[in-house]
């Protein structure tokens, strides 16, 4: 069930309906009744039913244990026992056929004749979220900062609260798993702020998001066809593609739950604003870098090993240098990581991945380099202009990035990385080329306008929302304005959105995750 | 509280009348049959159901012109035959004619032929009721591509439609008309070689299961309404599997003592001549409509009790199309429309 389709607006509708309606007591059932059918819709099978008990029944009876046994061995090999089931399940439905790549390339390296086949897995939606919630409820458990959930359907209601089923974000049993149980009266002013953020993110998602990806798929499609700048323009349009698809779905699934009264943690601050990589991923994805931190990232450089190795390096390298060893270390590992959990193949795991803690190291390692050239050249860096060139080169750098994470393959990837460097002038002064190149970039000149001035809409509101924060300033208005302003962006969506029949209705990037 | 429901009502109240009228402007008319529901109560006396053997084989406002009752095509572009229920079933409420005419050029067709989106030119004219529903469910219902989770991009045209603002026109507007009450003519000729010796079948193969259940449910509800039709095999080229397809769908039709007529085994239209009155094999041109019609209309008045409406001023814009469509014949062929009915008269 996509975000942004009317079957998901009457489903959301009767939900919220039902539970405004009924007791406060029993509101939670409804969630729980609501979050089932989300999860089982697309994929009701034996087998998708199966894998559901599989994640929810360990982690149900293995957290009691954990709590029984908190801080003793016991406990410990509770936790290890119930993530390692998680993660068995996670990697069968998700990475067989990376491993079976490999293997593939390993035989092919060595000239052994003979290749695995791919498998295709029936995997539920948002499996790789509810998998990574249901690990830091039983790590929160264990470390003492939660309580175990006594009740099962309580338990599952935690892993399948269906608004986050999709794109996330990731919520913590500590902070979200009481507003989930507890009830909520309705809120009319709570309902119009919902209502308003939900219109927002569809927006994005059906006007802009949609019409970027036509672009890109035609370019990215037809790589034969384009040149270097249309290959480079496809490439920036990825990326607003994908921020746009990603904020979109999160301010609809954020609109959904606050109309409901339950608060979730945001997911994006505006990245496109950064002046490095490192800061872009503190506003980007947020709740997910929160979650690698916190029980990836910490965990593994307080480890053992991390610790002994700290003490061999900076017994080697010297104090400054070789401390930072193992959190290199510590980084490459979460970011190889992330890159995994955006998809089991290589190109993201280099995308999203190893490029991004290049990135980040780089900026570490060579910031101070820099900062020492800046001075001797004389290059103020408190202006505007710097600060513009480091917002340009961040957004640049993530986007190029996100070439492997849209290509479908390293090879695919490559291709447009070539298409983009192989700067043919003579395609700009040939006409003919240039006329199909236009006619094939898969937007005409009404898509192009209406795209033009939706991006200049998002651009001025994201520069309003860094001073303010705008839905409040619009709701503080009078009615008049603040509805024409509703209706405007409610036919602009009906009018303008990419969506129904003709369209590949909103496939949403992230709901593949 | 009250204040708060009064301004969601006050909001949704102006959000229904903009969406109505944005509706109104974005949709562009698929097919004369949305048409059909602003005509006037009890002013058609015939509809003619079919595809475009139908609104280009039969000269509606030559027929009012000739005998003074009024036809109207639920017609639409190959036609999906699984359809024809539905748009009587709609007739009758709106309507209520004394004559339905069947064409059964589609009725043998494939179901492959189902697996387009052809039948949305259809059930998107039709009026947003339960009976379109029933329809697309049907048409659907033999598509097996289609998820069932995808049936309501075709219950709300709406989500086809809306991206229509980019062809947005003055007839988007001010609204646009339907020409001629429906009827299509060219003056394109096209001789097709086999016509010289294009002799109907006589052989029978069966109509496939599902095609004969569709034709046997659409004769279940003209005998349980009572109703008064005829069934029109149209003149035209068929290869000769479907013609023997045909004779079977005519077989099956006369076994219910039901009205059958097959236009090319008929020795009155044996003036519709293949090498001149043809557009292109499946449909005739303005000259062999003209044939047809002539005959056509004739024999629907002299068989079933139709009214005459000629001096009625309630039917002038039937008049006005009449003098419409002449005008326009004149324009395309240089000839007067009333010699050429003279000479096909006289012969």
């Amino acid at each position: 069930m996509n975000l942004t389709t009317l079957t998901f607006l009457v489903f959301c509708f009767i939900t919220i309906l039902i539970y405004f309606v009924i007791p406060k007591k029993f509101q939670w059932v409804v969630l729980l009744i609501s979050s089932i059918i989300f999860l089982f819709y697309d994929n009701l099978h034996i087998s998708t039913v199966i894998q559901a008990l599989l994640i929810l029944i360990p982690s149900y009876i293995i957290g009691i244990q954990i709590e029984k046994n908190s801080n003793t061995k016991k406990g410990k090999i509770f936790l290890i026992a119930g993530t390692l089931i998680i993660l068995a399940q996670l990697f069968y439905l998700k990475y067989t056929n990376l491993f079976l790549a490999t293997f593939n390339h390993i035989f092919n390296l060595f000239k052994i004749d003979y290749q695995f086949d791919f498998v295709y897995r029936n995997s539920l939606i948002g499996i790789s979220y509810y998998s990574l919630i249901m690990i830091s409820y039983l790590v929160d458990i264990y470390r003492g900062t939660c309580n175990a959930q006594k009740n099962i359907f309580k338990c599952a209601l935690f892993m399948s609260y269906f608004p986050i089923l999709t794109s996330g974000p990731f919520i913590r049993y500590g902070s979200v798993g009481k507003e989930l149980y507890e009830g909520h009266k309705f809120n009319y002013d709570r309902m119009v702020r919902g209502l308003v953020r939900i219109l927002w993110g569809v927006f994005k998602i059906l006007v802009i998001s949609q019409r970027l990806g036509m672009f890109v798929d035609s370019v990215y499609g037809n790589l034969e066809l384009f040149n270097f700048i249309f290959t480079f323009a496809a490439m920036i349009a990825f990326t607003l593609q994908l921020y746009t698809n990603f904020s979109g779905s999160i301010d609809v699934i954020m609109g959904i739950s606050e109309i409901i009264g339950i608060k979730l943690p945001e997911n994006f601050t505006l990245p496109f604003f950064s002046k490095t990589v490192t800061e872009l991923w503190r506003n980007w994805h947020i709740t997910l870098g929160a979650w690698l931190k916190d029980y990836i990232f910490y965990p593994l450089l307080k480890s053992d090993f991390m610790q002994k190795l700290n003490k061999k390096c900076q017994k080697r390298f010297g104090k400054k240098v070789g401390k930072k060893i193992p959190m290199y270390l510590s980084m490459l590992i979460m970011w190889i990581i992330i890159g995994a959990w955006h998809g089991g193949a290589y190109t993201f795991i280099i995308g999203s991945g190893i490029l991004q803690f290049v990135y980040m190291f780089l900026e570490d390692t060579l910031g101070q380099i820099s900062d020492k050239i800046n001075k001797k050249l004389g290059i103020r860096k408190d202006v505007f202009s710097y600060k513009l060139y480091q917002v340009i080169r961040t957004f640049l750098l993530f986007s190029f990035a996100m070439i492997f994470f849209r290509a479908s393959s390293l090879t695919n990837a490559f291709e447009i990385i070539k298409n983009i460097f192989i700067i043919n002038l003579g395609t700009l002064m040939n006409k003919d080329a240039l006329l199909n190149m236009i006619t094939n970039m898969g937007l005409d000149i009404y898509d192009f306008a209406i795209l033009f001035v939706s991006l200049i809409i998002l651009f001025i509101m994201q520069l309003l929302a860094r001073k303010r924060d705008v839905r409040e300033k619009l709701l503080e208005q009078n009615i008049i304005f603040r509805w024409v302003i509703l209706y405007i962006l409610i036919f602009t969506i009906i009018i303008f959105g990419c969506y129904g029949a003709g369209y590949d209705a909103t496939a949403f990037i992230y709901r593949q995750f | 509280m009250k204040k708060n429901i009064a301004k969601v009502v006050v909001f949704l109240l102006i959000f229904i009348i903009l969406f109505l009228c944005i509706n109104k402007i974005l949709w562009i008319a698929p097919s004369p049959i949305s048409y059909f529901y602003n005509e006037p109560k009890e002013t058609i006396d015939v509809v003619y159901i079919g595809s475009s053997n139908a609104y280009m084989h039969f000269n509606s406002v030559l027929a009012y012109d000739l005998y003074g009752y009024t036809t109207f095509f639920l017609s639409t572009e190959a036609q999906t035959f699984a359809l024809a229920k539905y748009l009587m079933i709609d007739a009758e409420k709106y309507q209520n004619p004394s004559l339905y005419v069947i064409d059964l050029g589609k009725v043998a067709d494939d179901m492959d032929s189902y697996l387009g989106e052809e039948f949305r030119k259809t059930t998107d004219s039709m009026k947003f009721s339960k009976n379109r529903i029933n329809a697309i469910n049907e048409v659907l219902s033999y598509k097996e591509d289609i998820d069932k989770k995808d049936y309501i991009n075709y219950y709300f045209s709406f989500l086809m439609y809306h991206n229509k603002w980019k062809d947005i026109s003055k007839s988007n507007i001010i609204g646009s008309k339907n020409l001629y009450k429906g009827y299509y003519f060219s003056k394109l000729t096209d001789k097709i070689e086999s016509h010289d010796t294009y002799i109907w079948s006589k052989d029978i193969i069966q109509l496939p299961e599902e095609n004969k259940m569709i034709l046997l449910n659409l004769i279940k509800y003209i005998k349980e309404n009572n109703l008064n039709v005829i069934f029109v095999v149209p003149e035209r080229y068929f290869d000769e599997t479907f013609q023997a397809k045909i004779n079977d769908a005519v077989n099956i039709i006369e076994n219910n003592n039901l009205k059958v007529i097959n236009c090319n085994t008929l020795e009155e239209l044996n003036n519709i001549d293949f090498n001149i009155d043809l557009q292109n094999a499946h449909h005739l041109n303005v000259y062999g409509s003209t044939k047809y019609t002539l005959w056509f209309s004739k024999y629907l008045k002299e068989n079933y009790n139709l009214p005459d409406h000629r001096n009625d001023v309630r039917y002038s814009s039937w008049d006005s199309e009449y003098k419409r469509f002449k005008d326009n014949f004149k324009k395309i062929t240089d000839k007067n429309f009333d010699d050429l009915l003279l000479e096909y008269t006289n012969n």
